[in-house]
C-alpha cells in the first residue's frame, strides 16, 4: 500500500506506467478503452400493456407536470413536495411493466455480464424469467430507496453549480430528488449497485436507449434550464428552482422518448 | 512586474535543465566506470603475479576512452549550441508573430474605439458682449427705444459694467467646488450614517434665510469625474464619454467657457485647490495668490483641503485683487476612494467642510455671490465614474448677504428632501452665473438660468425670469444653428421640434403691454428641455466606419488566430526515446536534418513575412487614398494595413494546408471550450448575461469538473481514477468556495451581498478578513509541496524557495495588510503620523523586491527541481545505481516557480480577501494541471480555455466588476505611491499557460516552443472571442439604454484584458521558455 498524500490524494509512485499505458492508448486508436464492460441497450418489454405504458408514461408525466406549473411556480416546496410521491409512482410502475425484468435475459438489461454479478432484489428472487413481476416490484423500490439516498449528493452538486447556499434549502433538495427520482431510478432497477456498469453509464460509454437517455435528457434539461434565471425579465416562473425542473422535466421525457426509438442503440 | 529577460549573451549562462542533468549523468557514469576498472584491477592483482601490467593496461584503456569521450562530447556540444540556435531563431520567430497579433488586437480596438466613443463636434466660435443672441430691451412695445427686448432697458445695457446681455448682480463670485459633495450629505436624514448628517451649514441657511441661500440637487451629466465634469460646469455643454484627443495630451480647454468669458471681460481669476483646473484652463489664473495642489495622490485626505483653507481667507481680505475665486476641495472624494462613505473619517471630512463654509459665508458681502457645490456624488463605495444615481446627484448652494434669492411656489421654501424633487442640471450653472455676473453666456451653453437666483426676494419677478430664460434660450438656437450647418444637418421643424417650440415660445410674446410672463418663461423653458434632449441623443452619434473598420479587423485576427492554433500537434507530444536516439546518432553521423523536420520555423517565419508583406499596399493604399482625398485621416492607412496583412497571413496559411475547416474541434472536450467561449460571447448581448458574469464562470467551472470527473471513470488505473475524481471534485468545490468573495455591482441588487469589505458602504477590510492573508502564508505552500511531491519534483530549489522564501513573502503581505489596518484605523494612537504607514511601504516593497527581482534572478538560474541520488544497487551491492528524482515533470515544477513569484507580487496587491481568492485559484490551477494530464488532455483546446475561464473568474472575486467605479485603485497605492490597475488574476492565469505544456512532461518534450505557443493562441483566442463580442454588440446596442453602465465598460474591459493577455503572453509565457532545451 503506497503512501497517499493528503492533499493531492496521490501516491508517491511516479506514474509513469499508467501514463504511457494512455500515451499507448491513445497512439494507437484502436486500443480497447477501459473499463472493458460493454452494455446492452435496454429493450422494453413486448408486451402490448409494455408498449403502451411506454409511451402513455411519458404523456403522463407531461401531463403532469404541465397541470401543476402554476402550483410550482406559486409555492414550489409543497408543489414538489406532494408531487414526488405521484412521479415516483409513475416511475415504479414504467419500471415494472415496461423495463426487462431484472436478471431476466430477454432484452439483456445489464448486458452480458450481469450473470455473475448480483444485484438488490437478487437476494429474493428466482433465476427465471416467468418470476418477474413480484421481483421487479420488490427491485423497484429498491431503486427508489437507492435513488433517494443518491439526491443529497446531487443536492451538493447543485450547490456546487451556484444554487443558494444557505437558503432555499429545501427547494434544492427536492429538486434533487426530482432528478434523482427521474433519471437515475430507472438505472438503479436496470443496473442495481454494478459499479462497473455504472461506471460505464457515467463516462458515457453506455449504449443508447429509455434509461440512459433518460438520464442524459434529463442531466442536460437540467443544466440548460439555469439559462433563464439570470435574466431580468421579472417573472415569476424564474423563481428557484422552477425553470431547473421544467428543463429536467423537458430533457427527461425527450431523452426517454428519443433514446427508446430515434437513436436506440447508438453510443457516443 | 514583467521579469526582467534573460538576456540573450546569457543564454548559455544558466545551464538548460537537460543539459545539468546529462552532464551530472556523465559525472555518475565516468564514477562509475572508474570503479568497474578499480574492482578489475583487484580482481587480477590477487591472482596474477602480471598485475602491474593488468593495471598498467587498464590504466591506458581508461585514458582512451577518456579521450573519445572527450571527442565525443565536444561533437555534442557543437551540436547542442546549434540546436540551441536554431531554437532561438525559432523562438524569436514566434515571438514575432505574437507581436505582430498584438499589434492586429491593438489596431482593431483603437479603431472601434475611435468610432464607438462618441465625439461631438467642438465649435470655434465664442459669444462676445456685443452681440446678445436675442434682443435685449427696452421691452416690446415699449416705444422709442423698443428693440424686441422683454426687460426695459438697464443702466449699462451690453456692458461689463451693467450686464452684457442682463442686469448684472454681484460683481465677484467665490465657488467652491466641494469633490464628490453627494445631495444627501448636505441634507437632514434620520438615520447614524457616518456621511448624514455631519454638514448642516447648507440646508440650515436655505432654510432659515430662504433670500440669502438655496440649496438644490445637482445632477451631473455622465462621464461622472472630475475631469469631465469641470468641463460641463465651465462649457455648459455635455463632454462626451471619453474625450480622446483632449484627456491624453492637452487637456486645455479650447471652447467658449466661464472662465474665457471672465478673462476676455478683464477679470482677475483666482484659483486654490485641485491642480485639474490648472490643466484645463493653463494661465487663467493670478500668479500670486493661486495654489494648485496635486488632485493624483487618492490616500490623502487633507493636503489640498488645509492648502485651500489656509489660503482661501487671506484671499478673501484682499478682494479688489480678484473677481472670481475658485476653491476645490478634494477631502471628501478622497475619504470616499480610501475608505467608503461610511466612515469615520468621512464625518471628520464633512464636519471640516461645514466649518469651512460657515466661516467663508461670514466673510460675504453684499457684492459677492458664494456658490458651493459637488461636481459629481458617490457610489456605495465611495467611487465615481459611471452614471448610477448616487454618483449623478451632486448638491448645489447658493449664498449671498444680499438676499435676491427667491422661490416661485411657497412651496419651493424648503429644500428638497432627496434628489429626485426639483433637481437641476449641472450646465445649468453656466447661464445663471454668467447673468448674475454680467458676462456673455458662453456659445456653447445648453442651460437654462437656475429659476431662484432670477425669481427676486418675493419670488415673483416673472419678467426678469422670462428674459433670462429667453436670452440663454436664444443662445442655444444660435448655437444649434451653427452646430447644425458646421456638421451639415437639416434641423426639422415639424410639430414638438426646437423650432416649433421657439416659434410658440415667440408667438406669446404679445406686442401689447400685457404680457403673460409666466407662460412665456415655461415656454423657453420648454424650449430648452426639448434641445437639450435632441443634444443628447446626437451626440450619441456613433462613427460606424470606424467601428466597422474595427470589427472587421479584430473577427479577421480572431480567425487567423484559429487557423494558427489548429494545426496539428499530436505529433510531437510523445517523447520517443528511440527516434530521438536515432536521430541523434544520425546527425553524430553528420546527416544535416531536412528542413521539412522544423514545420513551425517555416510556418511563423512564412507568416511574419506575409504579414509584412500584406502591410505595406494596405498601408500605403490607406495613405496615398486618404492624401489624395484631403480628409486628413492618414491613419486609415493602419486599419488597412492591419486587414491586408491578416489577409495575406490567411492566404499564406491556406498555401500551407491549413484550411479552414480544421478550426473546428474534432472531441467533445474541444467543442465544450468552443461552448464555454460562444454561449459567454453570446451572453453578452444581454445586459443580465453581463451583469451575472459571475456565476455563469462558476457554473462553466463546475461543470468542467463534473464533466472531467465522469469521464476519469475512464482511465484505467484504478489509483488514477480516485485522483482524477478528486481533483475534479476539488477543482469545483474551491470554485464554489471562492465564489463567497463577491463585490456587488449596483445592478445585481438585492440578490448579491458583498463580502469583499467589512460592509456595504466602505472599502474597508473587516478585521477577520485579515486572518486569511496569514491563512494563505501557511496553507498554500504546503498544498504546493503536495502537489510536486508525487513526482518527487520537490526537490533542487523548490523546497528552498517555495518552503521559506514564497512563504516568508506571503507573511509579510499578510503583515503588511494588518500594518494597513492598523494605520486606517488607528490602532495606536500613540504613534507618530507616518509612522506605520512607512513601514507598510517598506514592507510591500521588501514584498515585490523579493517576489519580482530576487523571484525572477532564482527563476533564471534556478537548476531543475531534481535531486541525483546514486546509492547501492540492491542486486549488485558493489554497483553504483543512479536515480533521478523529479524526472517526470522536471519542467512544469521548475516552470512553476515564474508563476508563483506573479502570484506573491499579486497577493501583496490584492485586499485580504482577494488573497484568499488568489490562493484558491492557485490551487485550482494546480488541480486543472493534473485533470488534463490525468484525463490525457494536454494538448486538448479545454486547458487553456480552462485557464481563461479560471483567470475572468477570479477577476470578479478578486473585488472586481466590469463598472468603471469598480477598478480597484487603491491597489497600486500600496508600493509606489502611484497609480496602477493590476489585472491580477488575468496576467496570473497567462503566466500560467505553458504549464498547461510542461507539468508532467519530462525532459525528452520535445516541440515545447509550438506547443507553449498553440496554447497560448487557445487561450489568447478565448480573450480575441470575448472582446469581439463585447465590441460587435456594444456596436449593435449602442442606443440601449444600459449602454454605458454594462455594455462600454464591458468592451472596455474586455478590451484591455485583451491587451494584457497578449503582452503577458510574450513577456511572461514565451519569455519563460526562452533558452529552452530541444
Amino acid at each position: 500500500m503506497p503512501l497517499v498524500e493528503p492533499i493531492t490524494m496521490s501516491t508517491t509512485l511516479a506514474k509513469g506506467a499508467a501514463a504511457q499505458a494512455q500515451a499507448q492508448a491513445a497512439f494507437s486508436k484502436t486500443a480497447p478503452v477501459f473499463p472493458a464492460t460493454t452494455l446492452r441497450p435496454v429493450q422494453i418489454r413486448s408486451t402490448p400493456l409494455a408498449q403502451t405504458a411506454r409511451h402513455a408514461l411519458p404523456a403522463l408525466l407531461a401531463v403532469l407536470f404541465g397541470a401543476r406549473f402554476r402550483a410550482l411556480v406559486a409555492d414550489p416546496v409543497s408543489a414538489m413536495a406532494t408531487a414526488l410521491p405521484l412521479v415516483a409512482a409513475l416511475q415504479v410502475t414504467y419500471a415494472v411493466l415496461c423495463l426487462p425484468a431484472p436478471g431476466s435475459t430477454q432484452g439483456g438489461g445489464g448486458g452480458a455480464r450481469k450473470a455473475q454479478k448480483p444485484r438488490p432484489g437478487e437476494s429474493i428472487k428466482r433465476r427465471s424469467a416467468d418470476a418477474g413481476a413480484p421481483n421487479a416490484v420488490a427491485t423497484s423500490l429498491l431503486s427508489l430507496v437507492l435513488s433517494l439516498l443518491v439526491s443529497p449528493f446531487l443536492y451538493a452538486a447543485m450547490i456546487l453549480f451556484g444554487a443558494p447556499f444557505l437558503t432555499h434549502s429545501a427547494h434544492t433538495f427536492l429538486c434533487a430528488a426530482h432528478l434523482a427520482v427521474l433519471a437515475l431510478f430507472p438505472l438503479f432497477f436496470v443496473h442495481g449497485v454494478d459499479g462497473s456498469a455504472w461506471a460505464v453509464v457515467g463516462s458515457f460509454g453506455a449504449p443508447l436507449d429509455e434509461t440512459f437517455g433518460g438520464l442524459l435528457g434529463g442531466v442536460v434539461g437540467a443544466w440548460l434550464g439555469a439559462v433563464p434565471i439570470p435574466l431580468d425579465w421579472d417573472r415569476e416562473w424564474q423563481r428557484w428552482p422552477v425553470t431547473i425542473l421544467c428543463g429536467l422535466y423537458g430533457g427527461y421525457i425527450l431523452g426517454r422518448v428519443v433514446g427508446g426509438t430515434l437513436v436506440w442503440g447508438k453510443s457516443f | 512586474m514583467p521579469p526582467p529577460k534573460p538576456p540573450p549573451k546569457n543564454a548559455a549562462a544558466p545551464l538548460p535543465d537537460y543539459k545539468t542533468i546529462a552532464a551530472q549523468w556523465a559525472a555518475a557514469k565516468r564514477a562509475k566506470e572508474v570503479a568497474d576498472a578499480d574492482r578489475l584491477r583487484k580482481g587480477s592483482s590477487s591472482t596474477s603475479d602480471d598485475a602491474t601490467a593488468a593495471a598498467a593496461a587498464a590504466k591506458s584503456d581508461i585514458t582512451q576512452e577518456q579521450e573519445r569521450m572527450t571527442a565525443r562530447e565536444r561533437t555534442r556540444a557543437r551540436l547542442e549550441s546549434g540546436r540551441r540556435r536554431g531554437y532561438q531563431s525559432r523562438w524569436a520567430w514566434t515571438a514575432a508573430f505574437w507581436a505582430w497579433l498584438l499589434c492586429v488586437h491593438a489596431v482593431g480596438i483603437a479603431y472601434f474605439t475611435s468610432g464607438f466613443l462618441l465625439t461631438r463636434l467642438v465649435l470655434e466660435e465664442k459669444s462676445v458682449c456685443a452681440a446678445p443672441p436675442a434682443a435685449l430691451g427696452g421691452a416690446v412695445g415699449e416705444g422709442v427705444d423698443g428693440d424686441g427686448g422683454l426687460l426695459p432697458a438697464w443702466p449699462g445695457k451690453g456692458t461689463m459694467e451693467g450686464g452684457c446681455w442682463h442686469p448684472r448682480t454681484f460683481d465677484r463670485a467665490v465657488v467652491v467646488v466641494i469633490d464628490a459633495l453627494r445631495y444627501d450629505f448636505a441634507v437632514p436624514v434620520e438615520d447614524d450614517e457616518a456621511f448624514h448628517n455631519a454638514f448642516p451649514f447648507l440646508w440650515e441657511t436655505a432654510v432659515r434665510e430662504p433670500n440669502r441661500a438655496f440649496l438644490r440637487p445637482f445632477i451631473a451629466d455622465p462621464p461622472t469625474t472630475t475631469l469631465q465634469r469641470l468641463k460641463g460646469l465651465t462649457t455648459g455643454t455635455l463632454p462626451t464619454f471619453v474625450d480622446l484627443g483632449s484627456s491624453f495630451s492637452g487637456t486645455a480647454i479650447d471652447e467658449d467657457n466661464l472662465l474665457m468669458q471672465f478673462k476676455d471681460a478683464g477679470k482677475k481669476i483666482v484659483h486654490l485647490g485641485d491642480d485639474t483646473w490648472e490643466a484645463l484652463f493653463p494661465g487663467y489664473f493670478e500668479g500670486n495668490l493661486s495654489r494648485a495642489y496635486d488632485s493624483f495622490n487618492v490616500w490623502d485626505l487633507h493636503t489640498v483641503d488645509n492648502g485651500v483653507i489656509e489660503h482661501i481667507f487671506p484671499a478673501m481680505e484682499k478682494r479688489n485683487d480678484w473677481d472670481v475665486l475658485i476653491g476645490h476641495c478634494l477631502g471628501v472624494d478622497h475619504a470616499g476612494h480610501r475608505y467608503g462613505p461610511n466612515h469615520p473619517e468621512m464625518t471628520k471630512k464633512l464636519r471640516q467642510m461645514d466649518g469651512f463654509i460657515r466661516d467663508l459665508a461670514d466673510t460675504m458681502d453684499d457684492k459677492t455671490v458664494l456658490i458651493v457645490m459637488g461636481d459629481h456624488g458617490m457610489d456605495s463605495k465611495g467611487d465615481h465614474g459611471g452614471e448610477s444615481e448616487d454618483e449623478v446627484e451632486a448638491a448645489l448652494w447658493m449664498y449671498s448677504p444680499k438676499g435676491i434669492f427667491g422661490r416661485t411656489k411657497p412651496e419651493y421654501a424648503t429644500p428638497p428632501a432627496t434628489a429626485k424633487t426639483r433637481p437641476v442640471n449641472q450646465i445649468d450653472l453656466v447661464p445663471t452665473l454668467a447673468m448674475l455676473m454680467g458676462i456673455p453666456i458662453p456659445f456653447n451653453n445648453l442651460g437654462r438660468p437656475i429659476e431662484e437666483a432670477f425669481a427676486g426676494a418675493a419670488g415673483n419677478s416673472w419678467a426678469n425670469l422670462a428674459a433670462a430664460e429667453r436670452t440663454a434660450a436664444a443662445g442655444i438656437k444660435r448655437y444649434q444653428s451653427s452646430y447644425f450647418t458646421a456638421r451639415g444637418i437639416e434641423q426639422t421643424s415639424g410639430p414638438g421640434s426646437p423650432n416649433e417650440l421657439w416659434n410658440r415660445a415667440e408667438s406669446l410674446i404679445s406686442k401689447g403691454k400685457k404680457q403673460d410672463w409666466e407662460a412665456i418663461f415655461s415656454a423657453f423653458a420648454a424650449y430648452q428641455e426639448e434641445n437639450l434632449q435632441i443634444c443628447k441623443g446626437l451626440w450619441a452619434r456613433f462613427d460606424l466606419k470606424n467601428m466597422a473598420i474595427g470589427i472587421a479587423v479584430m473577427a479577421l485576427g480572431v480567425i487567423a488566430l484559429l487557423v494558427y492554433i489548429s494545426k496539428g500537434v499530436d505529433d510531437d507530444a510523445i517523447d520517443d526515446e528511440e527516434l530521438d536516439l536515432a536521430e541523434k546518432s544520425l546527425e553524430l553521423q553528420g546527416v544535416k536534418p531536412d528542413a521539412s523536420e522544423t514545420p513551425s520555423d517555416s510556418l511563423e517565419r512564412r507568416l511574419i513575412s506575409a504579414a509584412l508583406l500584406g502591410a505595406t499596399p494596405g498601408f500605403l493604399g490607406g495613405v496615398i487614398s486618404s492624401f489624395v482625398s484631403g480628409a486628413g485621416d492618414w491613419y486609415r492607412g493602419s486599419g488597412i494595413a492591419a486587414l491586408t496583412s491578416i489577409g495575406a497571413v490567411l492566404v499564406s496559411m491556406y498555401e500551407l494546408q491549413e484550411t479552414i475547416t480544421n478550426i473546428f474541434p474534432r472531441t467533445a472536450w474541444g467543442w465544450m471550450a468552443v461552448v464555454f467561449t460562444v454561449s459567454q460571447s453570446i451572453g453578452f448581448a444581454s445586459n443580465s448575461y453581463t451583469i451575472w458574469e459571475d456565476s455563469i464562470l462558476l457554473f462553466f467551472i463546475t461543470t468542467f469538473g463534473f464533466v472531467s470527473a465522469l469521464s476519469a471513470l475512464k482511465i484505467p488505473s484504478k489509483a488514477d481514477r480516485y485522483l482524477a475524481i478528486y481533483h475534479s471534485v476539488v477543482f469545483a468545490l474551491l470554485g464554489r468556495v471562492a465564489s463567497f468573495s463577491k463585490l456587488c455591482r449596483e445592478e445585481q441588487m438585492p440578490y448579491c451581498t458583498s463580502t469583499y469589505y467589512a460592509s456595504s458602504t466602505t472599502s474597508t477590510s473587516a478585521p477577520w478578513q485579515l486572518i486569511i492573508p496569514f491563512l494563505v502564508s501557511v496553507i498554500l505552500p504546503s498544498i504546493l509541496k503536495a502537489y510536486l511531491q508525487p513526482t518527487r519534483s520537490y526537490e533542487g530549489l523548490a523546497p528552498a524557495w517555495i518552503g521559506y522564501v514564497f512563504r516568508t513573502g506571503l507573511f509579510m503581505a499578510a503583515l503588511y495588510w494588518v500594518l494597513d489596518a492598523a494605520d486606517n484605523g488607528n490602532w495606536i494612537p500613540g504613534l507618530p503620523d507616518k509612522t506605520l504607514k512607512n513601514i507598510s511601504v517598506y514592507t510591500a516593497q521588501m514584498v515585490l523586491g523579493l517576489a519580482l527581482v530576487a523571484g525572477t534572478t532564482a527563476f533564471v538560474w534556478a537548476p531543475p527541481c531534481v535531486s541525483i541520488v546514486t546509492s547501492a544497487s540492491p542486486s549488485e551491492p558493489t554497483r553504483a545505481q543512479v536515480a533521478i528524482l523529479g524526472y517526470a515533470n522536471a519542467h512544469g515544477a521548475r516552470y512553476l516557480l515564474l508563476p508563483l513569484n506573479l502570484l506573491a507580487a499579486c497577493i501583496l496587491l490584492s485586499k485580504p480577501m482577494g488573497a484568499g481568492a488568489l490562493g484558491l485559484m492557485a490551487w485550482q490551477i494546480l488541480a486543472l494541471l493534473e485533470i488534463l494530464d490525468l484525463n490525457n488532455l494536454t494538448t486538448s483546446p479545454i486547458g487553456p480555455v480552462m485557464l481563461a475561464v479560471l483567470g475572468t473568474f477570479h477577476f470578479f472575486k478578486t473585488g472586481h466588476q466590469a463598472v468603471l467605479s469598480t477598478i480597484q485603485w487603491d491597489a497600486a497605492f500600496i508600493p509606489l505611491f502611484t497609480i496602477r490597475y493590476p489585472w491580477s488574476p488575468l496576467i496570473l492565469a497567462a503566466a500560467a499557460v505553458p504549464l498547461l505544456v510542461l507539468w508532467k512532461a519530462g525532459p525528452r518534450r520535445r516541440g515545447v516552443l509550438e506547443a507553449v505557443s498553440r496554447a497560448l493562441g487557445v487561450f489568447v483566442a478565448y480573450f480575441a472571442v470575448e472582446s469581439l463580442a463585447t465590441m460587435a454588440w456594444a456596436g449593435h446596442l449602442r442606443r440601449h439604454l444600459m449602454l454605458y453602465r454594462v455594455f462600454g465598460p464591458r468592451f472596455m474591459v474586455a478590451a484591455v484584458v485583451l491587451l494584457v493577455v497578449d503582452v503577458v503572453g510574450i513577456v511572461v509565457s514565451l519569455m519563460g521558455v526562452f533558452g529552452w532545451p530541444e
